[in-house]
């Protein structure tokens, strides 16, 4: 069974279709890639599975080991496994990232009957996952996300990734916003976490992300549609070509 | 001619004649003193159709029989609530009823501090407090001062001698509690911190429930060329209880005054702040926080009497409101004409845990210099749904990422405390008040 299912799924916001139909299905193992031009639905259809409010779900399905996500919340997604890494992480004042990454955590363990993490072992887990992030570990003693700059916010969100360990881990536009050195690390860390139990479904608009996390599939959404999908070679054609023939295609 | 007050009050002739003897009636400053403010008070308590109490109303106080707490002698205290934390580095000064203990407090509070109770100073007729005692807060300021001023029968003096930086922090603990009748008490603080001395004072606000008790404080505080005075308010008066203060600060040349108020328990609470700067370079913090739930109203209400130039004022209050409670935040800035290079600013945010509650905000600016930097800011609203999901986005159930994000709305005004103690003090009373309140379980 595929890891990740996601069966014509059309989604409105406001009255619009967004989603068109979106079928793409993800095995362990494996790394997605969905580019396509701004506007085009990318952000939505992460939203969307993630369970963000707003999204108005008019047709599909999506399965995670089976399990349908659609009828779910947003938290009890995520403690099935289910982890969004945002394009624009908010700056939330007031609350300290390590409490909120021990809350988070917990949740997670509580969620699969293990007992919750004790302080030591936390900082001791937190310290050496920043520590691969190349990060500084204080940083966890600062309010969630504020004062972070661009490249901080990505880092702090493939920290999350890292700790929480998901199934299916969805990377909305990371590499925006991030500078050569800054996009190495934080590929390192998802390609630290690759393995036969997990799935990336990456969105990207650029191909330059692609050249560090290496793709399985790449699929081209335009118009609400996947109207391509290929090796890691189609991102490269992208590159080359722009996004053209597919907005023809879809007009 | 009407009083736009309220002349029926419980604060009459018959409480006056159960008040007992009040100390230094013989001195005439002092005579004089309380004379002019009874007379200030037959205007009466004020009426919603004053400006500053549109917003609060003292009517349900003024219905309340109050006796003088004097007179409650069926109020046995002798010891401090268990909820009182114990302060490292702070010497206690215990106030029951607004009666300074000396059994219940500390005697030692370091070299060139001198910490008396109000009770015998008044007597003795200090000199010190005399010449701050009513300049600061004179009774014609406020019905609640004059009130305070007619009936001030104890409380506490606090010097700090030139030069000197208190050692220890002065940890003053009020506790309120009534007896078979609900009870009344003024107590009075006079606070000075002579040139460039430096101190750090608490106050916990405490009750205990039973009849409904009124506190009415006046502090005035006395900060001297290049003195700092830091002083962190916690009023967590039990729910029945009213508690209406009024502080007073003058702050001369290049001093610093430093204060957070933070407002926690009690039926109806009121804190007048005035701020005056009388020498240039001085400035003033003042910030708060506070979270109401049930029919609580609290009020916070300020005002910066920039006089001279180059002060600087600063303000930051944050409210959490839920229920049927009612908050104010009242923020008045006068710069006057010679006072140029001032800096003054304001902000006020309110979060509404549920529809129920009512936030009044007024920011009054008024500007006479022309060379000078004012800003205010108000917001108010509801729990932001991009931080709500992202706190469920990673797993983390509504209810319990609602209450990390409504602690985190009061925790980054807390912030702003520079003694990392105190504001982990109060980030702890927030947190446990959030819980025992089951804030958490407030739906939007």
């Amino acid at each position: 069974m595929a890891l990740l299912e996601i069966k014509n799924l059309h989604a409105s916001v406001a009255g619009r279709e967004i989603l068109k139909g979106i079928t793409l299905t993800l095995d362990g193992g494996e790394v997605h890639a969905v580019m396509g031009p701004n506007g085009t639905g990318k952000s939505t259809l992460s939203n969307v599975v993630a369970g963000r409010e707003g999204y108005n779900v008019t047709a599909g399905e999506v399965l995670l080991d089976g399990q349908d996500m659609l009828i779910m919340s947003a938290d009890a997604r995520a403690r099935a496994g289910l982890f969004l890494a945002f394009q624009y992480p908010v700056e939330i004042p007031g609350v300290s990232t390590s409490a909120f990454l021990k809350t988070a955590i917990n949740a997670k363990r509580r969620a699969q009957g293990q007992p919750e993490i004790d302080a030591m072992e936390f900082l001791k887990l937190v310290k050496e996952k920043t520590k691969i992030l190349d990060m500084p570990y204080d940083m966890i003693r600062r309010a969630l996300n504020v004062g972070f700059s661009g490249g901080e916010k990505k880092r702090g969100e493939v920290l999350q990734m890292i700790l929480l360990e998901p199934r299916v881990a969805i990377l909305d536009e990371t590499d925006s916003g991030l500078d050569i050195d800054a996009l190495k690390v934080v590929s390192e860390g998802v390609n630290g976490l690759r393995g036969p139990d997990r799935t990336f479904l990456v969105i990207t608009h650029y191909q330059r992300l692609l050249d560090y996390i290496v793709p399985d599939h790449v699929h081209v959404l335009t118009g609400g549609r996947i109207v391509a999908s290929g090796g890691k070679e189609l991102a490269k054609e992208l590159e080359a070509e722009g996004y053209a023939k597919y907005l023809d295609a879809a007009a | 001619m009407t009083s736009p007050g309220l002349l029926d009050h419980p604060f009459r002739d018959q409480y006056a004649s159960r008040l007992g003897a009040l100390p230094g009636a013989a001195h005439a400053w002092l005579d004089g003193l309380r004379q002019g403010a009874l007379t200030a008070l037959d205007a009466g308590l004020p009426g919603p159709t004053e400006e500053v109490w549109r917003f609060t109303s003292l009517r349900a106080l003024a219905k309340v029989p109050f006796i003088p707490a004097a007179a409650a002698d069926d109020v046995d205290i002798t010891e401090v609530p268990h909820g009182v934390p114990s302060i490292v580095g702070s010497a206690r000064v215990v106030l029951v009823n607004g009666i300074f203990r000396g059994d219940l407090s500390d005697t030692d509070f370091g070299d060139g501090v001198s910490v008396r109770d109000m009770h015998s100073v008044l007597a003795a007729s200090d000199d010190n407090v005399r010449q701050v005692l009513g300049s600061l807060a004179p009774p014609k300021s406020s019905p609640l001062v004059a009130l305070n001023t007619a009936y001030m029968a104890d409380g506490v003096a606090i010097h700090v001698a030139t030069g000197t930086r208190a050692a220890k922090a002065i940890h003053i603990v009020s506790i309120g509690a009534a007896g078979a009748e609900p009870a009344a008490f003024h107590p009075r603080a006079v606070v000075i911190a002579a040139a460039g001395s430096s101190l750090t004072m608490i106050e916990s606000h405490v009750g205990l429930p039973g009849q409904p008790y009124f506190s009415n404080p006046v502090t005035e505080v006395a900060v001297g060329e290049k003195a700092q005075v830091r002083r962190y308010v916690n009023v967590a008066e039990d729910d029945d209880a009213f508690h209406l203060a009024t502080t007073a600060v003058g702050i001369s040349k290049a001093g610093t005054y430093d204060a957070f108020h933070v407002g926690l328990g009690g039926r109806l609470v009121r804190q007048d702040v005035e701020v005056k700067f009388t020498g240039e370079g001085a400035s003033a913090r003042v910030n708060g926080a506070y979270a109401l739930t049930g029919h609580s109203h609290h009020d916070y209400t300020t005002f910066m009497d920039h006089s001279v130039p180059s002060c600087t004022s600063d303000q930051v209050f944050k409210g959490v409101v839920d229920g049927k409670s009612h908050g104010v935040y009242q923020g008045r800035i006068l710069v006057a004409r010679d006072a140029q290079k001032t800096d003054a600013r304001q902000l006020h945010k309110a979060l509404f845990l549920s529809h129920g509650p009512q936030v009044d905000c007024k920011p009054e600016l008024e500007i006479y210099a022309d060379d000078v930097q004012c800003a205010h800011g108000a917001a108010t609203g509801e729990i932001d749904p991009d931080h709500l999901f992202y706190l469920t986005s990673r797993g983390i159930d509504p209810d319990t990422a609602r209450s990390l994000l409504v602690e985190g709305f009061l925790a980054d005004a807390v912030a702003q405390i520079k003694d990392s103690e105190i504001r982990n003090l109060f980030t702890a009373d927030i947190g446990a008040w959030l819980k025992r309140r089951d804030i958490r379980s407030a739906s939007s």
